[in-house]
């Protein structure tokens, strides 16, 4: 809702040019309008998932990239599955339903599933 | 429970699944010490059971998922338990 907010205004704004021919960043007075703007930098929700992946006991840190499959590549299984969700829950404050927490297998998919979360802190 | 190609899970996988996830969460609650204490029993039976048991075996397995969810509402209701080890195959006792 937000970045919704944000693209009409910056649609109806000029925003200058510096001479210069540097790149410039959205001013800083319109982030400062998003009231939802302690949603987590991608960035942010990777590291920490990663970190959290890396730190289970079963897995092999150097193996763990962003795309990595829980099962096929970390040699998990599904009860480990599990165990690292809760640990992505704890961290993130969240709650995942059993629906949605059968699906993510993956690095990307629990960072996907993060990451869109509105609630994740 | 071994791996799987691509993670579709039949209906008793994710009833097993959840049943696990429901001790997880209670264990929660617990004190940090009970909490790793109930963890690790309960890992550690899932996955004996995981190898022990043919996974086509519903019979054992829905067993096995009655008596997890008997020993998870107990889990629930007593403040401060301690999950016992015990693995006798007690006859299920009337319970009120």
């Amino acid at each position: 809702m937000a970045s919704a907010l944000r693209a009409a205004i910056l649609g109806h704004i000029r925003v200058p040019v510096v001479a210069n021919g540097s790149k410039l960043l959205t001013p800083l007075w319109i982030r400062s309008m998003s009231s939802h703007d302690d949603h987590l930098e991608k960035t942010q929700v990777i590291d920490r998932i990663l970190d959290i992946v890396k730190s289970f006991p079963k897995v092999d840190p150097s193996k763990v990239t962003p795309e990595v499959h829980f099962q096929k590549d970390l040699g998990l299984d599904s009860l480990d599955n599990v165990e690292i969700i809760m640990a992505i829950e704890e961290e993130f404050k969240l709650e995942i339903p059993d629906k949605e927490a059968d699906k993510i297998d993956s690095c990307a998919l629990a960072i996907e599933y993060v990451y869109n979360h509105p609630m994740a802190s | 429970m071994g791996a799987s190609r691509a993670q579709k899970l039949s209906g008793i996988q994710k009833q097993v699944l959840s049943l696990y996830r429901g001790f997880l969460r209670t264990a929660r609650s617990k004190t940090p010490e009970n909490r790793a204490h109930i963890e690790s029993l309960v890992s550690a039976e899932f996955r004996k059971n995981s190898h022990l048991i043919d996974r086509k075996n519903f019979l054992h397995i829905e067993y096995l998922l009655r008596r997890g969810k008997k020993q998870l509402d107990q889990l629930k209701t007593v403040e401060s338990v301690r999950l016992s080890s015990s693995n006798v195959e007690l006859p299920d006792t009337k319970t009120q």
